[in-house]
């Protein structure tokens, strides 16, 4: 193991050297003297090739619209350490390799007629030898495909229709909104941290109406889908000696319907919603006979919302509320967990609120803070003696982001705080980006979480993750 | 920061003015370019090119030390408000791969104090975000143009009462007659600049600044501006090839105006939030601009 801890570092050195050669020129030779005098020529036609771009010349294909990423990832826990979730059961975790995976990540879009729109994004990977999916597909190599997105718009007037899967995004407070419910989503582990990048699209059909200041936006999910399980191997993937699967669909018949108005503004936009939806978070119950598969259960309930975001010169506040109506107290606040096996099936209404503000330090750096906060209404109305709720009082998560563009953005440093409320759980994240030409790139993270036993993030206590990512765009 | 900034510094190569060369004065030329500027943007359709390197001097010439990275954006503009002196622009990125899509949509107010609003929609948000930048002529530091050299305060020749003009002398300039004109800012915009003084070249003929020279307040040169192919554009003359050299840092950045269409008919509702998300719609109507071009 510690040999292969030293030949990934190497393996990826050497990529990142390729990559660096690959954005070398001709390098003339070095200026000496004054180089910069009144007589210094400049070549008129130094960018000449601008003006007769293959853009400006050449017929359109319908190939034109695609824009694909492949990158190549090394994620390890490199920490040697042991847990202790409950008092007196102390399991060892070993510093390895979790992910070494390549992604093919696909965007196209194709105007193909006056007021025709054709989107689709879609990603596969390939978990090479140590990903924790390679171990899981019983040490062979290991893909999976998905299409993200694949939706047809038509836009007509002051009407826009767009039927297929996508994303419908609610709220304006950064990675921690209360109102952003609408999408699924999927924290498979720790490289996936951004609920941005966290988020699944869904079968929809989504009508928007527009107005100089304002906007109407509906939709309606006619195959609603849940959160999906932690994969086996994966860190999040708890052993509970049952089976936990996905949801099983009988003869009911799902759907997600809501609506949003949005008006701007001078130096503000605001926004009212409401929908009907179905928590994201399956609830299971244990199976009878204490082995088998595990009953997932859906749980539908309504939201009323309002968000307004107001800018001050260079911050920007941003608030969003929510009334949820008939949601199960059952919830993690931090995103990707939940307390399963929970008993308490009493529906109750619940009030949330994501404050947050964005602060444009410089021209270069920014800094965001967004606080999510919750509470349940009658918390313990209907508790039988010796019931307690998972949530008690105030409970929700806060967010911290902080990013640092150097070398006019070819450079980006970045940082990510977040804890729950109750101070229970801290995760915090170093990155570096490198854009090393217009093709490549390079991306370094450091992960760390600290977790105390009230929190199921105590299984990733002391845990530290370093990974890096090549990637290269075309 | 907007392209209409960009096109406000390319009409600083604009002087499209038939007074007898004798009689200008500096002053005289900056503000027949500051009133030129908006008719020359004014319903407006741009592609435009800036390319960035790190760049070395091989016998006696300037040359990329590496193959240089490319912008590729299209800019839809409009003015309107008391006296056309408000903007309303949209700039989509084309190029490159990993940019390709984001769309940012500006509203600009020549009045002081009013903050500039500015929206940004990338597809990995899904949703239109408002950014807080405040006012980038009178709050905030000069910015970065695109991760180019070219920064918002290179860009900007409005607010011509902040600075002083003096026409120095009349010399040549890549084989052309031109005259020099100093520019040095008060004390009030000192405070917010990176130059203490600035040298413009500006062709007698066409009225075009063929070179600039941007002072630290040592008194070194930390900026040059060339600028080529002079070419007139619907009556104006303008450089449609600039490139800023950053003489400490070593980097240059070429911004080419690959195509440049002015008044052109630009539905106002084009310049909503609709356009940054409605991708159909945006397309629809950048393909009506493109046919009015033809």
């Amino acid at each position: 193991m510690l040999k292969r801890l030293f030949l990934y570092p190497f393996a990826m050195l050497l990529l990142l050297l390729a990559t660096m050669v690959a954005g070398q020129g001709t390098k003339p030779e070095d200026p000496a003297g004054d180089p910069f005098g009144d007589e210094l020529n400049f070549d008129d036609d130094l960018f000449g090739d601008a003006f007769d771009s293959p853009e400006t010349t050449k017929e359109p294909s319908w190939l034109d619209g695609f824009t694909v990423r492949l990158s190549q990832q090394l994620f390890w826990q490199v920490n040697n350490h042991s847990v202790e979730p409950i008092p007196g059961l102390r399991i060892p975790k070993q510093a390895d390799l979790e992910n070494n995976r390549l992604g093919l990540n696909f965007r196209y879009q194709n105007a193909f007629a006056p007021g025709w729109l054709l989107q689709s994004t879609g990603q596969a990977r390939w978990y090479w030898k140590d990903d924790y999916e390679y171990a899981d597909n019983n040490d062979n190599i290991d893909t999976e495909y998905r299409i993200n997105e694949l939706y047809l718009q038509r836009s007509f007037g002051q009407q826009s229709l767009k039927f297929g899967r996508q994303t419908v995004v609610w709220g304006e407070t950064v990675g921690n909104s209360v109102l952003d419910v609408i999408n699924h989503t999927e924290f498979r582990d720790f490289t996936i941290i951004d609920i941005e990048d966290a988020r699944l699209n869904q079968w929809m059909l989504v009508w928007d109406v527009f107005s100089t200041d304002s906007q109407w936006s509906s939709f309606i999910n006619l195959y609603p889908e849940f959160n999906p399980v932690a994969l086996s191997g994966s860190p999040f993937y708890a052993n509970t000696g049952y089976n936990i699967g996905d949801y099983k669909r009988g003869s009911e018949s799902l759907f997600e319907v809501g609506t949003q108005w949005r008006k701007s503004f001078e130096s503000s936009d605001i926004s009212f919603m409401a929908a009907y939806l179905y928590e994201n978070q399956l609830s299971y119950d244990y199976p009878s006979e204490g082995y088998g598969d595990a009953l997932a259960k859906n749980n539908d309930f309504a939201l009323l919302g309002f968000s307004a975001n107001r800018a001050i010169g260079k911050l920007l506040l941003n608030l969003d509320l929510a009334i949820s109506l008939g949601v199960l107290p059952n919830q993690s606040s931090f995103p990707g967990m939940t307390a399963q096996g929970s008993s308490l099936e009493i529906k109750k209404d619940q009030i949330g609120a994501s404050l947050g503000f964005e602060y444009a330090i410089s021209s270069d750096q920014s800094i965001s803070l967004g606080i999510q906060a919750n509470k349940l209404i009658d918390e313990r109305e209907g508790l039988v003696s010796g019931q307690v709720p998972v949530n008690e009082g105030v409970f929700g998560s806060w967010l911290v982001r902080y990013r640092n563009a150097l070398s006019n953005g070819n450079l980006v440093v970045s940082s990510t705080l977040q804890g729950d409320l109750e101070a229970d759980s801290l995760f915090v994240a170093l990155g570096v980006d490198y854009s090393v030409n217009d093709h490549w790139a390079v991306a370094g993270q450091i992960i760390s979480t600290t977790a105390n036993q009230q929190t199921p993030m105590v299984l990733f206590d002391a845990d530290v993750r370093v990974g890096v990512t090549v990637t290269y765009s075309f | 920061m907007t392209l209409f900034k960009v096109l406000r510094f390319v009409c600083i190569t604009a002087l499209a003015v038939n007074l007898a060369a004798e009689e200008l004065t500096g002053e005289a030329i900056m503000q027949t370019m500051d009133d030129t500027r908006r008719s020359t943007n004014d319903s407006s359709f741009t592609r435009l090119k800036l390319s960035s390197c790190t760049f070395g001097v091989n016998k006696g010439r300037i040359a990329c030390a590496e193959r240089p990275r490319v912008k590729v954006l299209e800019s839809v503009s409009i003015n309107h408000g008391k006296d056309n002196k408000d903007t309303k622009s949209l700039s989509i990125t084309l190029e490159p791969p990993a940019e390709r899509g984001i769309g940012m949509l500006t509203y600009g107010y020549d009045e002081a104090g009013r903050n500039n609003q500015t929206w940004l929609y990338l597809s990995a948000l899904g949703r239109v975000k408002r950014i807080a930048g405040g006012d980038s002529d009178e709050e905030t530091e000069p910015a970065s143009i695109f991760g180019s050299e070219f920064t918002t305060e290179d860009t900007d020749t409005g607010k011509l009462a902040e600075y002083s003009f003096k026409r120095l002398e009349d010399t040549t300039q890549s084989g052309r007659k031109v005259w020099k004109v100093e520019s040095l800012p008060n004390v009030e915009r000192a405070k917010k600049s990176r130059y203490s003084r600035t040298v413009h070249y500006i062709d007698q003929e066409r009225y075009v600044v063929l070179r600039s020279e941007m002072y630290d307040k040592y008194g070194k040169e930390i900026k040059r501006v060339m600028a080529s192919r002079v070419e007139l554009v619907n009556d104006n003359w303008l450089a449609r090839s600039v490139t800023m050299m950053n003489l400490v840092s070593n980097r240059l950045s070429n911004m080419a105006f690959v195509e440049i269409y002015t008044d052109l008919d630009i539905n106002d509702a084009f310049l909503t939030q609709r356009t940054l998300t409605d991708n159909a719609y945006r397309e629809t109507g950048l393909e009506a601009l493109r046919a009015q071009t033809q």
